[in-house]
C-alpha cells in the first residue's frame, strides 16, 4: 500500500506516509479499530528512518485519524462521515491543483481545463 | 550529551596529493547521518581518524562525549564499525568469527546474533575467505549490530552488494535503530539509498566539507529555476546562485540557486524577469550541484 512513497519527491517522506494513510482511512481501506503497522515494521519495510514514521503517526494522531494506545500500538479511530467527506474533498482539491500546475506549464488556462473536465466526465462545471 | 560525533578542525595529510583540511562534523545523537562524497573525497580517511586508526595532525574528535584517542577504549566498547574492507580473518569459520567478536563485546546479544545469522542464511561452518561478497557484507553488519552499539559507523556498507542483499542489510540496520535509538553515521556514494533513511547529510569533497544540513533543509533550499528575460549578474540577490546556463532549444535560462524560498519569486518580478518553473531537485542532483559549485570556488 505504500508503493508510491517516493524518496526523491520534494514532499517530505513523513507527509507522504501520513497522506497515504489518510487516503486509506477516508476510503475505508482502513476501518475504525484497525491497527497500523508498528513503527519498527513500517520503517524496516520502507527502509526509512524510524523517526519519519513516528512523525507521520504523530501528525495523524494530532488530526484525529488515529490514536496511540501505550504498549499496544496505533489504531484507526472512528471518523464522523463529515470528516471522511472532508478528507476526500481535500484529496480531490490536491489532485486538481496538480492538474492545474501541469496545465499551466503547457500554457493551458484554468477555463480550458474546466471545459475539458466537463467534457470528459459529463459533469458540468460552474464558471 | 546531544552529539554522538563531534569533530572540529580535523587535519590530516597523506603523501603529497591528498589532505583533509579543517573538517568539522556534528552528528546529533539519534540521527541517521549520511556522509556523502565522491570516491577519493576522503570519507574512509575521515572514518579511520574518528576511530583512532590513523593519527590526525590537527583538530579534535569526540565520540559519544569521549575524547579520541585519549578515551578510545571506552568509546570503542559502544561503537559498531563496518569497514570498507573486511577486517575478519579469512581462515575463521562464521561461528568462530561470531564467538571471537562476542568475546570482545560485553553487550553482545547472542540470541539476536543467531536470529540475524538465520535471516542472512550464513552457514556456521563456512570459512570467511570462502564467503561471497554479499555474504561477507551481511556478516560484517551482523557483527556490528549484535554488539548492541550506541553508535554505528558504517563505511560504504552496501557498496558492491546486489539489491537483495542491500535490502536485507539495511532492513536489519533500521530494525535495530527503531528498537535501540542508536545513532548511525553511514558513508556512501549511493545517494538514492541514503535519501530515504537519513535525517542529516554531510558532503565531503577533496578533503573539505562542502555542506552539513538536515536533509529536508538541504533538499528544500536548492532549486532549479527556469527564467525568461533573466537579469544580468552583479546585482544583490536574496539567494546564492550555484550555476546559470542558457537553455538549449529555448530563449530561457536555467539557474540553480541555494537558500531559496517561494516569496523570492518577487525578486524576479521586480527585476523584469518571468519565472517559468521552479523545479525541485532530488538528493543526487543537489549533491552534484554542490560539488560543482564547491569546485568552482576553490579553483
Amino acid at each position: 500500500m505504500f508503493e508510491e512513497i517516493d524518496p526523491r519527491s520534494p514532499i517530505p517522506l513523513y507527509e507522504q506516509i501520513a497522506a497515504r494513510i489518510r487516503v486509506a482511512v477516508a476510503a475505508e481501506e482502513y476501518r475504525a479499530g484497525d491497527a497500523l503497522p508498528s513503527v519498527r515494521q513500517l520503517s524496516a519495510a520502507l527502509r526509512v528512518n524510524p523517526s519519519t514514521v513516528v512523525q507521520a503517526y504523530r501528525d495523524l494522531e494530532r488530526d484525529g485519524f488515529v490514536e496511540t494506545r501505550h504498549g499496544a500500538g496505533t489504531f484507526v479511530r472512528a471518523l464522523e462521515a463529515e470528516v471522511r467527506e472532508g478528507e476526500r474533498a481535500r484529496q480531490a482539491r490536491a489532485l486538481v491543483r496538480t492538474l492545474l500546475a501541469d496545465a499551466a506549464r503547457l500554457g493551458i488556462g484554468a477555463a480550458e481545463v474546466a471545459r475539458a473536465l466537463a467534457a470528459e466526465t459529463g459533469v458540468p462545471t460552474h464558471e | 550529551m546531544s552529539e554522538a560525533i563531534e569533530v572540529r578542525g580535523l587535519g590530516y595529510r597523506a603523501g603529497r596529493s591528498f589532505a583533509l583540511r579543517d573538517v568539522s562534523l556534528t552528528v546529533p545523537a539519534g540521527s541517521i547521518y549520511g556522509f556523502l562524497g565522491p570516491n577519493g573525497a576522503g570519507k574512509t580517511t575521515t572514518i579511520r581518524l574518528l576511530l583512532g586508526m590513523s593519527r590526525r595532525e590537527a583538530g579534535d574528535v569526540r565520540l559519544l562525549g569521549r575524547s579520541i584517542p585519549g578515551e578510545l577504549p571506552a568509546a570503542l566498547s559502544v561503537v559498531g564499525y563496518v569497514p570498507e574492507r573486511p577486517h575478519v580473518y579469512p581462515s575463521l569459520r562464521v561461528d568462530e568469527a561470531m564467538r571471537c567478536h562476542a568475546a570482545f563485546h560485553r553487550r553482545w546479544d547472542d540470541a539476536w546474533a543467531t536470529r540475524l545469522q538465520r535471516m542472512f542464511e550464513l552457514p556456521d561452518d563456512r570459512r570467511i575467505g570462502r564467503l561471497s561478497k554479499g555474504e561477507t557484507g551481511k556478516l560484517l553488519m551482523l557483527l556490528a549490530l549484535a554488539q548492541r552499539p550506541e553508535l554505528l559507523i558504517l563505511d560504504e556498507p552496501t557498496d558492491g552488494l546486489d539489491p537483495m542483499v542491500r535490502r536485507d542489510v539495511l532492513t536489519a540496520l533500521l530494525d535495530y535503530v527503531s528498537e535501540s535509538g542508536a545513532t548511525v553515521f553511514i558513508s556512501s556514494h549511493l545517494v538514492h539509498e541514503l535519501e530515504r533513511m537519513c535525517s542529516w547529510v554531510g558532503v565531503l569533497d577533496h578533503g573539505r566539507m562542502v555542506a552539513e544540513l538536515p536533509i529536508d533543509v538541504l533538499k528544500g533550499g536548492i532549486k532549479r529555476i527556469r527564467l525568461a528575460e533573466a537579469p544580468s549578474n552583479g546585482q544583490q540577490l536574496p539567494f546564492e546562485v550555484l550555476s546559470r546556463a542558457q537553455d538549449a532549444f529555448a530563449s530561457s535560462e536555467t539557474w540553480v540557486v541555494r537558500g531559496w524560498s517561494d516569496p523570492m519569486v518577487q525578486y524576479f518580478d521586480t527585476a523584469g524577469a518571468t519565472v517559468r518553473e521552479v523545479i525541485d531537485l532530488d538528493l543526487e542532483e543537489v549533491f552534484v550541484e554542490l560539488l560543482r559549485s564547491g569546485r568552482e570556488v576553490t579553483r
